[in-house]
C-alpha cells in the first residue's frame, strides 16, 4: 500500500509510470482488445436476451407468446395491473417480505455475536463449529424437509403451538438455514478488523456486550448487510420449504408464482403474459438489493477469496 | 460467567502483525479470558433443533417403514433397518438419479468453468462502462431460481420462442421440457443461472496477481495467451477449486430449478436426486423411502464437502484456495 505512494516521491516522475496511468493498464492488460469485445459483447448478450424477453413477454398477449413471438404485437401493460389479485401476488409478497425480511435482521444480528465469539476467543470446540458452519450450509434440504415438517406437527401436537402454515414456521426454518452462511461471512468480516480497538476499549474498562455493541457493531455495518442480505434471499427464493409449509393466506411470492404452472394444465393457453410479469416483478427486489449493494456483496459472495 | 474486568492486553503483537501474519502463531492474538460463550447460544441452539436434530430424526426415519399412514404416529412405526436403501438401490432408480445428478452438475460445470474465467479476464482492467458490465454479468446469479426456471420454462415450451429460433435455423430440436432433450435443458439453464459465480471467484483470483508479475511478464515480452496460460491462471487453480467444490455442493442439492422447470412429477429422463426423493415424499407418500435417499444424497454431498472443509482454512483469515 505504502509501497504505490512512493513512487512518485522517488523517482522523477514520467506521466506514464504513474499508476492508473495509461501505460501501467498496458501492463496489466490480458486480452487484445478485439477479442476483449467479442468476449463481453457475447457474454452480454448471453445475460440480456433471456432478460429482455421477460419484459417482452410481459407486456405481449398469452396467445403470442404461445406462438413464440420474440417481439410482442401490441404493448399492453394490463398483465402488470392483473397479477396482483389473479394469484395473490400482493399478498405472497407482503408474506416474502415479512418472512425474509424478519430473517435478514435477526439473523445478521445473531450472526455477529456467533462471528464475534468464534473470531475472537479460544475455547474448547472452535475448529469444529468453524467447519460446522460450512458444513451445514450443505445438508440438501430434501433430507431436512420431511423431519422439519414432523418435528413442526409435534409442536402442534404436543405444545400446542401451530406452527405449520403461519409466518413463523417459515421464519423459523430460513433464519436457522441462514446462520451458517451469514455467521461464516461475519467470521471473514470481523477477521479483517483491528484488534487495537477492542483492546483499547477493553483498557478502558468495556464489558464484553460493550465491545460488541460500541466497537464491533459501528464497525462491520459492510459485513451485517452482506449477511443480512443473503438471509433475505434464502427466504425469498426458497420454494422447497414454502410448497410444504404454507396455506394459502400465508404463501410466499415464490408459491404464488408456481400457481401458474400448476394451474393452466388444461388445455387452455396458459397466463404466459402475467407470469413474465410476476417473475419480473418477484425478482425486482433481488435485483436492486443487489446493485445497490453490489460493492459490498460481491465480496461476501466470495467470502475470504478477497483480501 | 466472570465479570472481572480484562486487567491486561496481551503482549502487543508486532506492528506489522496485521500484514501476511506468519502462520507460525496463528492463535495469537485469540484470548481465553472472559469469554461471552453465551453470545453462542441462541444460534447454536436454533442450529441443533432446526438443522441438526432433523438430520438425525431424518436418519432415524430411513430405517422406519413410514407412509401416509404411519407418518401420524411414527415413532411407533415399524422399525426395518437397512430395507429402504435395499429397496431404494434395487427398485426404484435411485442409481440412476444419483448419476443424472452427478453427470449433469458435473457438465454444468465444465461449461461454466471457462466462462466465468473468460468474463473474468475481460473486466480485469478497466474500460469505459466496465461497471455496468460487471453488474451486467452478475444478473443472471442474482435472480431467484424460481424466476429463473420459470422464464426459461416459457421460453422452452412446445413452439415457445426457443423452438421458433431453431426452426428459422431450419432444426428441429423437439421437446425440451419432456422426454431426452431435459437433460440438456437443465445443463443450460444451471449454466445461465451459475457461471457467474465462477466469474466472481475468479476475479478474486486475478486481483491477487501482483503487478510485478505483470510487469515481469510484460519485460519478457510474454504474448497475451501465453501470459494468460503460464502466469495468470496458475493463480486461478486455487480459486476454481474451491468455486468447483461449491459449485457442485449447489448443483446437487439444487431443487428449485427443476422442479420449477419440469414440474412434478418430473420427466423420467431428468428425475435428479432432490426430485426423486421430493416425489418419494410428497406424491407416493413412502416418507421412509424418501428419507432413505436424502441420506444417501447427504452421503453423495459428504465426498465434495470433506474436500472442501479440508482446503479451508478455518483459523486466519482467508479460506482455502487463494494462495
Amino acid at each position: 500500500m505504502s509501497a504505490t505512494l512512493d513512487v512518485p516521491v522517488i523517482q522523477a516522475p514520467h506521466e506514464v509510470d504513474r499508476p492508473g496511468s495509461r501505460q501501467q493498464k498496458e501492463v496489466t492488460r490480458l486480452l487484445p482488445t478485439w477479442l476483449l469485445g467479442v468476449v463481453i459483447a457475447a457474454l452480454c448478450a448471453f445475460v440480456l436476451l433471456p432478460l429482455l424477453y421477460i419484459f417482452l413477454a410481459s407486456v405481449n398477449s398469452d396467445l403470442s407468446v404461445a406462438r413464440g413471438d420474440f417481439w410482442p404485437e401490441a404493448f399492453t401493460f394490463e398483465n402488470y395491473s392483473k397479477i396482483w389479485t389473479s394469484v395473490g401476488l400482493a399478498n405472497g409478497l407482503a408474506n416474502s417480505v415479512v418472512v425474509a425480511g424478519s430473517t435478514a435482521v435477526v439473523s445478521a444480528a445473531l450472526a455477529v455475536a456467533t462471528a464475534y465469539v468464534l473470531v475472537r476467543y479460544e475455547f474448547r470446540g472452535r475448529l469444529t463449529m468453524l467447519r460446522g458452519l460450512l458444513a451445514l450450509q450443505s445438508i440438501p434440504g430434501t433430507l431436512l424437509l420431511l423431519p422439519v415438517f414432523v418435528l413442526y406437527s409435534s409442536a402442534a401436537t404436543y405444545l400446542k403451538i401451530q406452527i405449520i402454515g403461519t409466518h413463523w414456521g417459515l421464519f423459523l426454518t430460513y433464519l436457522t438455514f441462514a446462520l451458517p452462511f451469514s455467521t461464516w461471512v461475519m467470521v471473514t468480516y470481523l477477521r479483517g478488523l483491528p484488534k487495537e480497538l477492542e483492546e483499547a476499549a477493553r483498557i478502558d474498562g468495556a464489558s464484553n456486550l460493550g465491545i460488541l455493541t460500541r466497537i464491533i457493531l459501528p464497525l462491520s455495518w459492510p459485513g451485517i448487510i452482506v449477511s443480512g442480505i443473503f438471509a433475505f434471499l434464502l427466504g425469498w427464493n426458497d420454494v422447497l420449504f414454502a410448497s410444504i409449509m404454507t396455506r394459502p393466506e400465508s404463501q410466499t411470492a415464490a408459491v404464488a408464482l408456481q400457481i401458474f404452472a400448476t394451474s393452466t394444465e388444461g388445455g387452455a393457453v396458459p397466463y404466459y403474459g402475467q407470469m413474465m410479469a410476476s417473475a419480473l416483478v418477484c425478482a425486482a427486489p433481488v435485483v436492486i438489493l443487489y446493485l445497490f449493494f453490489q460493492k459490498y456483496l460481491v465480496g461476501g459472495l466470495t467470502a475470504g477469496g478477497v483480501k | 460467567m466472570r465479570t472481572e474486568p480484562a486487567t491486561r492486553p496481551r503482549p502487543a503483537a508486532p506492528a506489522a502483525g496485521r500484514g501476511p501474519a506468519p502462520e507460525a502463531a496463528p492463535r495469537r492474538g485469540l484470548t481465553r479470558r472472559n469469554r461471552p460463550l453465551w453470545m453462542l447460544i441462541p444460534g447454536g441452539v436454533l442450529m441443533l433443533i432446526v438443522i441438526v436434530g432433523p438430520m438425525i430424526l431424518g436418519i432415524y426415519m430411513s430405517m422406519l417403514d413410514l407412509d401416509q399412514y404411519t407418518l401420524r404416529r411414527w415413532v411407533s412405526s415399524p422399525f426395518i433397518g437397512l430395507g429402504n436403501y435395499i429397496e431404494s438401490v434395487v427398485s426404484s432408480g435411485l442409481l440412476r438419479s444419483v448419476w443424472l445428478s452427478v453427470s449433469y452438475s458435473l457438465i454444468a460445470m465444465l461449461i461454466t468453468l471457462p466462462l466465468g474465467v473468460g468474463a473474468a479476464v475481460a473486466t480485469q482492467n478497466a474500460f469505459r462502462g466496465r461497471g455496468i458490465v460487471r453488474s451486467v454479468f452478475l444478473i443472471p446469479y442474482v435472480l431467484p431460481t424460481f424466476v429463473v426456471a420459470t422464464v426459461w420454462r416459457t421460453m422452452f415450451q412446445p413452439e415457445g420462442v426457443v423452438d421458433r429460433t431453431f426452426n428459422g435455423l431450419g432444426m428441429d430440436p423437439g421437446l425440451w421440457l419432456n422426454g431426452p432433450n431435459t437433460y440438456w435443458t437443465i445443463i443450460f439453464v444451471q449454466i445461465w443461472a451459475s457461471w457467474p459465480f465462477i466469474y466472481l471467484l475468479a476475479l478474486a483470483g486475478l486481483q491477487a496477481v501482483d503487478h510485478e508479475v505483470h510487469e515481469a511478464s510484460a519485460l519478457d515480452g510474454a504474448l497475451w495467451w501465453k501470459k494468460l496460460r503460464y502466469v495468470v491462471f496458475p493463480y486461478l487453480k486455487g480459486p476454481l477449486s474451491l468455486a468447483f467444490l461449491i459449485g457442485m455442493l449447489h448443483h446437487i442439492n439444487n431443487f428449485t430449478l427443476p422442479f420449477v422447470l419440469f414440474g412434478i412429477p418430473a420427466p423420467h429422463d431428468i428425475e435428479v436426486l432432490p426430485m426423486l426423493t421430493y416425489v418419494t415424499s410428497f406424491q407416493s407418500f413412502r416418507f421412509g423411502l424418501s428419507a432413505a435417499m436424502a441420506v444417501v444424497s447427504l452421503i453423495l454431498i459428504a465426498i465434495p464437502l470433506f474436500i472442501y472443509l479440508r482446503a479451508v482454512k478455518l483459523d486466519d483469515g482467508e479460506s482455502g484456495g487463494t494462495k
